[in-house]
């Protein structure tokens, strides 16, 4: 009796150690790929929270060094210790060596020739207790399409972390605003929701150029914005929402290291101004204005629940159903029962 | 009625019937902008369409293909050295072809601007089918196809583009083409030279080139489709001649002319774009050669079998006694 019950326990447990094994070995191949991104994420964030320091901010000459530390302690009055900044746009228009600009140093690779970053990658530094986050991130244009697996990818990223100012990158030296542009934009916001442009600004690289001829270096700047802008506004439909297309800030930006120097060493936009400081400014300005930071949550990435839509009508839809639908047809049926000739064999 | 006379007095050849172009073309108008480019250019220039006269060549026909906003109208306007095409920094090209004409020494010159064929990450089909009719009965000498020097990215869109074109003309149109890269007096980004970032770029190119015209590597090797180098921008440096140069020295308005006469002279045919190639292979005429065959096997392995198989079955059944 033992030995059978042995028996009978030997078998079960090893059905169900084979059972538990096949388990365990799909969901590992799924979880791994899952195991691995987290790890990843983990590293990212433990990374964050062990932020390095800003040692870029020395290599400036003086006078940028002066204006970015007097916008640090600006943001610092305003009681804000950390910034974190998304920045997006095509592939190859310079978000990564905007990035290693800003922070003075090779924070994240640049190739000329390759694809960008593979996989969106968060850099952070600090400095006298302020932390500046910045989210490099794919060109999410692939060949003519919205890439939406890069998308994808970003969304997963961002998930649980605070957006306060999104960077949109494209050339100053570019002659046409096409279709493309507003698929972006429109990718852009249906990811974050419209909110995100009230903490959107537009950034233009490879500002030091010569404009084509009998166009002013302004003009050609007018123009670019303002072309730029209309996409922006009309691809994000912002119309409606009420956010003004003309009050999201445009920077330019030269990341090349023959940009001009004006007298104090400063790097210098064809019409003076020195860019470091102009854009960071423009970011702090951005950061601290009135609207809210994007939380990026489940819910945002989700989207709208499709089951969701129209809900509450279910119940009244039933019931129209029943009294004007079901009770009628009941009705007639037994009407029509009712009035039948009963045939002779009945 | 209207439409039409609205089209006779378009002042763009390309809306005109035949018979009024052939009208047309004898009062084909000076090339007087070739006296504007400094000496030196100008006796190259000259050198170069007497070498042409030479092998028998008094007339020259390019095709101007790209994206759009890349040069393309830029380029014909520095080559003539004149305003022909209107450039604006901001509009979308005009949406029809336009092909300018000029004259020189009993030479003709002649030089299809077309707009740009692709519309916001899509080859745009009408512009293609425009270009086409633009085209019909004129024979290609010389393609140009047109983008920057200062893109740091190529892609599918690029892969795209080429294929539309060999698609469009045949791939023969590849052993008559040129690479024209504009922007060209650009300073590169760090760590690389103007010569590395020029090698680099036109090898990304050429190779999305090869791929979308489908180049085996015996084609390739054989035959190396050239690159030229474009600076349109009035800003362009000059040297002591006063001839607008590029980075690496190289006095380019010459240099173009020159790879395009290299071209012209190649052994392979122009590209006459008849109807034929308009059209495209007909579909119905693929495997005709076939279809005798074929119904004589049905006939012979199929009918006869099946008759003989259904005389054999009424022979052999069993008449029941009722029949």
């Amino acid at each position: 009796m033992h030995k059978l019950f042995f028996t009978e326990f030997k078998w079960n447990y090893l059905f169900m150690n084979f059972l538990t094994c096949f388990e365990i070995s799909i969901l590992f191949s799924r979880a791994k790929i899952r195991l691995r991104y987290g790890l990843i994420v983990l590293f990212y964030e433990l990374s964050g929270s062990m932020a390095r320091e800003w040692t870029g901010i020395q290599l400036f000459p003086l006078a940028t060094q002066t204006k970015l530390l007097e916008l640090l302690g600006d943001l610092k009055t305003k009681e804000r210790t950390s910034l974190t900044i998304l920045v997006m746009g095509k592939g190859g228009v310079g978000k990564s060596s905007t990035i290693n600009s800003i922070l003075g140093e090779r924070a994240v690779s640049v190739s000329a020739f390759q694809s960008d970053v593979p996989r969106p990658v968060m850099v952070s530094r600090s400095w006298s207790g302020f932390t500046l986050n910045i989210i490099d991130t794919p060109g999410i244009v692939e060949g003519g399409y919205v890439n939406d697996q890069a998308l994808d990818l970003i969304k997963r990223f961002l998930l649980n972390k605070t957006i306060d100012v999104l960077l949109y990158v494209d050339r100053l030296d570019a002659y046409r605003v096409d279709n493309l542009d507003k698929q972006i934009v429109k990718a852009i916001t249906e990811s974050f929701g419209k909110e995100i442009w009230s903490k959107g600004m537009v950034v233009l690289t490879h500002a030091q150029l010569t404009p084509p001829d009998c166009l002013s270096y302004d003009d050609f700047f007018g123009k670019r914005s303002e072309a730029l802008l209309k996409v922006v506004e009309s691809g994000g439909r912002l119309k409606k929402s009420g956010i003004q297309g003309n009050t999201i800030p445009v920077v330019l930006v030269e990341n090349s290291s023959r940009c001009n120097k004006n007298d104090s060493d400063e790097k210098v936009l064809p019409n003076g101004t020195a860019w470091i400081p102009n854009i960071v400014e423009v970011i702090t300005k951005v950061a601290t204005n009135e609207s809210q930071s994007i939380l990026v949550d489940q819910k945002l990435i989700d989207g709208p629940n499709a089951n969701d839509r129209g809900k509450p009508f279910i119940p009244l839809i039933l019931a129209f159903q029943y009294f004007f639908v079901v009770k009628q047809v009941q009705k007639w049926i037994k009407d029509d029962i009712a009035k039948a000739p009963k045939s002779s064999w009945e | 009625m209207r439409r039409q006379l609205y089209r006779l007095t378009e002042a763009s050849s390309s809306s005109l019937p035949p018979v009024a172009v052939s009208m047309a073309s004898q009062f084909i108008r000076e090339w007087s902008g070739i006296q504007q480019f400094p000496p030196a250019t100008q006796d190259k220039l000259l050198q170069l369409l007497g070498k042409l006269k030479e092998k028998k060549k008094d007339r020259l026909t390019i095709l101007v293909m790209g994206k759009g906003g890349v040069g393309k109208s830029s380029t014909v306007n520095s080559i003539f050295g004149e305003r022909a095409v209107t450039v604006s920094a901001f509009q979308s090209e005009a949406l029809r072809p336009t092909m300018v004409s000029r004259e020189r020494s009993g030479f003709t010159l002649n030089i299809i601007d077309t707009p740009g064929i692709v519309e916001g990450g899509y080859v745009n089909d009408q512009a293609l089918e425009i270009i086409k009719r633009f085209l019909l009965n004129k024979t290609i000498d010389v393609l140009l196809y047109v983008d920057r020097l200062d893109a740091y990215r190529v892609d599918t869109l690029d892969g795209q583009i080429v294929k539309a074109i060999t698609n469009t003309f045949g791939q023969e149109i590849w052993r008559r083409a040129i690479v024209v890269l504009t922007h060209s007096q650009l300073s590169p980004p760090d760590c690389l030279t103007y010569d590395d970032f020029l090698a680099k770029r036109s090898e990304a190119l050429l190779k999305v080139v090869y791929n979308g015209a489908r180049f085996t590597k015996q084609d390739i090797q054989s035959y190396s489709i050239p690159v030229g180098l474009v600076e349109n921008s009035s800003r362009c440096n000059k040297n002591e001649k006063d001839e607008k140069i590029l980075p690496n020295g190289t006095a380019w308005i010459p240099s173009i002319v020159e790879t395009i006469t290299e071209v012209s002279l190649t052994e392979s045919k122009s590209i006459l774009v008849d109807q034929k190639l308009i059209d495209g292979p007909n579909p119905n005429d693929r495997g005709k050669l076939f279809i005798p065959l074929i119904l004589a096997f049905q006939y012979f392995f199929v009918v006869k079998p099946l008759q003989r198989s259904i005389k054999n079955d009424v022979q052999k059944e069993v008449k029941p006694l009722w029949a």
